[in-house]
């Protein structure tokens, strides 16, 4: 007997032995298992904030619902589907096809809203639960839709600043070790954690009033004249901040999966389209800058016909002789193309590069272009003719808005920008962007000078709608026909602009607006400047008002 | 007294280990405690976050502008339209200086600035 329990003794110590130097890793990792939980700590996502601080894009905690069907009994799973069904507006069929599948976990609906929430809650289904997600929200639903983007289910940027900026807002995900009791159930003890690193918040230039007033007015004009589409850029010429930027078509970006890619597109940023008559601000610059004029000199402009070529040039009016203020008051194309024959293609082109057409500014949005512009030794023969009144090349918005700002601020070409500054989530500035200057374009004198003719032709010339009740305004007008298909220019399709600042003697704002194919009326001075008007005025009053408080 | 030391000695053990039992359940309570009331703080978080977003939307500028541009054409008043309601620093020190003076008088030589008013019939 005892020979047996010595044997079963030394039974005994062998296997705990084996256990502790053979098992004991794999059993403890089983055991490590069943009382620890590995979750993933979701960070938060970055706020899109405007210039004062009023949340544009902002997370907010929603209820995902899901099932885990083979923990449910059969009987019950009709009677889920019955009343889940309305509530989460799907089919039945739908929860049919999750509800049957041999697993453990499905997902039924993903971010619902609160209402829908409360009302699964109170029915008290079993086998279905819920776990708290985020939802990226957009308070001003279609403000500024094409600049800020929108982010997916997973909170990732899909459009827009949310994926341009979808490092700096998205975070760092954390983990933590929970324990478990014996029910699995996570209890609030944690063996090791490694906390999530939140989103940054971004901080836009864009002004909220600014860019609701100019969506707006954008808005209202885009359904006047059945336009096929629109933009409008208000900027601080001086900095180059970016203060509103609208498109239309546009879209809502809580609704995003509804939205078509032409709605998406920011055309501000992203489009071509050559300017016509907003460009003559170029040469006009050009031989100014390089004295080869003065204000007063005489053109003969042809009474209305010129010919170039086989090329015959046309005058909206037929004008007989003008100064070089009257050519551009009245936007001659013969006289303004009379100039540039005096300057000569190479002068012409220096002075567009100088004025940022034809290359990308470095804007801090997706999908900016560069444009078209040819150097003169690719030019025809007719070309001088063509270029220097905004044809042959093509321009974006973005352009447009930093050339008339070279004339506004005195000379500089600024880089036009809409990142204010990025901060954490205490405060603390990540980054900030300032101003900065591309290049000097044009003398302090030449940008004085222009600043009086285009402010001319606002109050004598085609711009005249363009006049701001209590401000002086400067611009100028734009009527570029379309290219049809054939290489031929359209006589049915333009596109209709205004470039300007405001007030003209000591601008505050730029502001460029365009019309795509706007019908029946199509010229810029009817079309594009009464929204510059609108939206300057409101602009100034609110930006005159906040620096009154 | 080896049998005194074995017992001290098994008590002492026991009672550590008790206190050990005790201390690990007192956790595990704490974080059930612990659990309940971060599930109540994080929903009142949520529904803060909620309101605010609600509050946030609501008071947008496009809300009110869908709702106002139905019944007016609204704009940016101009600054002659504009009327402060805050009194100006002069004014409301030459306020409080007669208010004070007034009521010091009234008091040193108890002269009332107004009639008293009393009930006749009750």
């Amino acid at each position: 007997m005892f020979i047996v329990f010595i044997i079963f003794l030394l039974f005994c110590i062998a296997r705990l032995l084996f256990i502790q130097f053979f098992r004991s890793k794999y059993l403890s990792s089983i055991a490590k298992k069943q009382h620890s939980l590995f979750v993933e700590l979701e960070p938060r996502r970055g706020t899109i904030y405007d210039i004062n601080l009023k949340p544009q894009a902002v997370n907010i905690p929603v209820d995902s619902v899901y099932a885990t069907p083979k923990e449910t009994k059969d009987a019950d799973k009709p009677n889920i589907i019955k009343q889940l069904a309305p509530i989460l507006k799907v089919d039945s069929s739908y929860l049919k096809d999750k509800l049957y599948r041999n697993k453990s976990f499905v997902w039924l609906a993903r971010k619902i809203s609160p209402e829908q929430s409360e009302a699964i809650k109170k029915l008290k289904l079993k086998g279905v639960n819920f776990i708290k997600e985020t939802k990226r929200c957009y308070p001003n639903t279609y403000l500024a839709s094409q600049v800020i983007g929108f982010a997916g289910l997973d909170n990732v940027g899909l459009e827009g600043l949310e994926r341009f900026c979808d490092k700096y807002l998205k975070g760092e995900a954390g983990f933590a070790l929970f324990f478990r009791d014996a029910r699995q159930k996570k209890l609030d003890i944690w063996e090791d954690m490694i906390a999530p690193r939140d989103g940054y918040d971004i901080v836009l230039t864009i002004d909220e009033f600014v860019q609701y007033v100019a969506e707006r007015e954008l808005d209202k004009a885009y359904k006047t004249y059945h336009a096929k589409g629109g933009s409008i850029i208000v900027m601080d010429p001086h900095t180059g901040a970016i203060l509103a930027l609208a498109n239309r078509p546009g879209y809502d970006l809580n609704e995003y999966a509804q939205a078509s890619k032409d709605q998406m597109r920011n055309r501000a940023v992203c489009d071509l389209f050559e300017p016509g008559s907003v460009f003559k601000i170029v040469t006009a610059a050009a031989a100014l800058e390089e004295k080869r004029v003065r204000e007063e000199d005489k053109f003969f402009c042809e009474n209305g016909e010129y010919r170039i070529g086989r090329h015959t040039l046309h005058d909206h009016d037929p004008y007989g002789t003008l100064t070089f203020r009257e050519i551009i008051e009245n936007s001659s194309n013969i006289g303004t193309v009379k100039i540039a024959q005096m300057l000569g293609p190479d002068i012409v082109y220096r002075y567009i590069k100088l004025f940022g057409f034809g290359s990308k500014l470095g804007v801090d949005m997706p999908g900016e272009i560069s444009g078209i512009i040819r150097e003169p030794r690719l030019w025809s023969k007719i070309s001088i003719a063509a270029v220097p009144i905004g044809q042959e090349v093509a321009a974006t918005d973005i352009q447009l808005i930093a050339a008339m700002s070279v004339i506004a601020n005195g000379g500089q070409l600024m880089k036009p920008y809409i990142i204010q500054e990025i901060k954490d989530k205490h405060g603390e500035v990540i980054k900030e962007f300032a101003p900065v200057m591309i290049r000097k374009s044009i003398s302090l004198d030449t940008a004085a000078r222009l600043r009086k003719i285009l402010t001319g032709v606002v109050e004598e010339g085609t711009g005249k709608m363009a006049k701001i009740e209590g401000f002086t305004a400067a611009g100028k007008t734009g009527t570029a026909q379309k290219l049809e298909d054939n290489g031929t220019y359209s006589h049915s399709k333009f596109v209709a602009s205004f470039v300007g600042f405001a007030p003209a003697e000591d601008p505050q704002i730029a502001i460029v607006v365009t019309l795509d194919e706007p019908h029946p009326v199509y010229y810029g001075g009817v079309v594009a400047a009464p929204v510059f008007r609108n939206v300057a005025a409101d602009t100034l009053r609110h930006l005159r008002a906040e620096s009154n408080n | 007294m080896k049998l005194h030391k074995f017992l001290l000695t098994i008590s002492s053990v026991t009672l550590i280990s008790l206190l050990y039992v005790h201390q690990q359940t007192e956790i595990v309570r704490l974080a059930y405690v612990g659990e309940k009331k971060t599930v109540v703080f994080q929903e009142l978080l949520d529904k803060n976050s909620i309101l605010r977003y609600n509050i946030g939307r609501s008071v947008s500028l496009v809300q009110l502008g869908s709702k106002i541009s139905g019944s007016a054409n609204y704009e940016m008043p101009g600054t002659y339209r504009l009327v402060k309601l805050v009194p100006s620093r002069a004014v409301s020190r030459a306020g409080a200086g007669t208010r004070e003076k007034g009521s010091f008088l009234a008091r040193f030589f108890s002269v009332k600035t107004q009639a008293e008013a009393k009930t006749l019939n009750p």
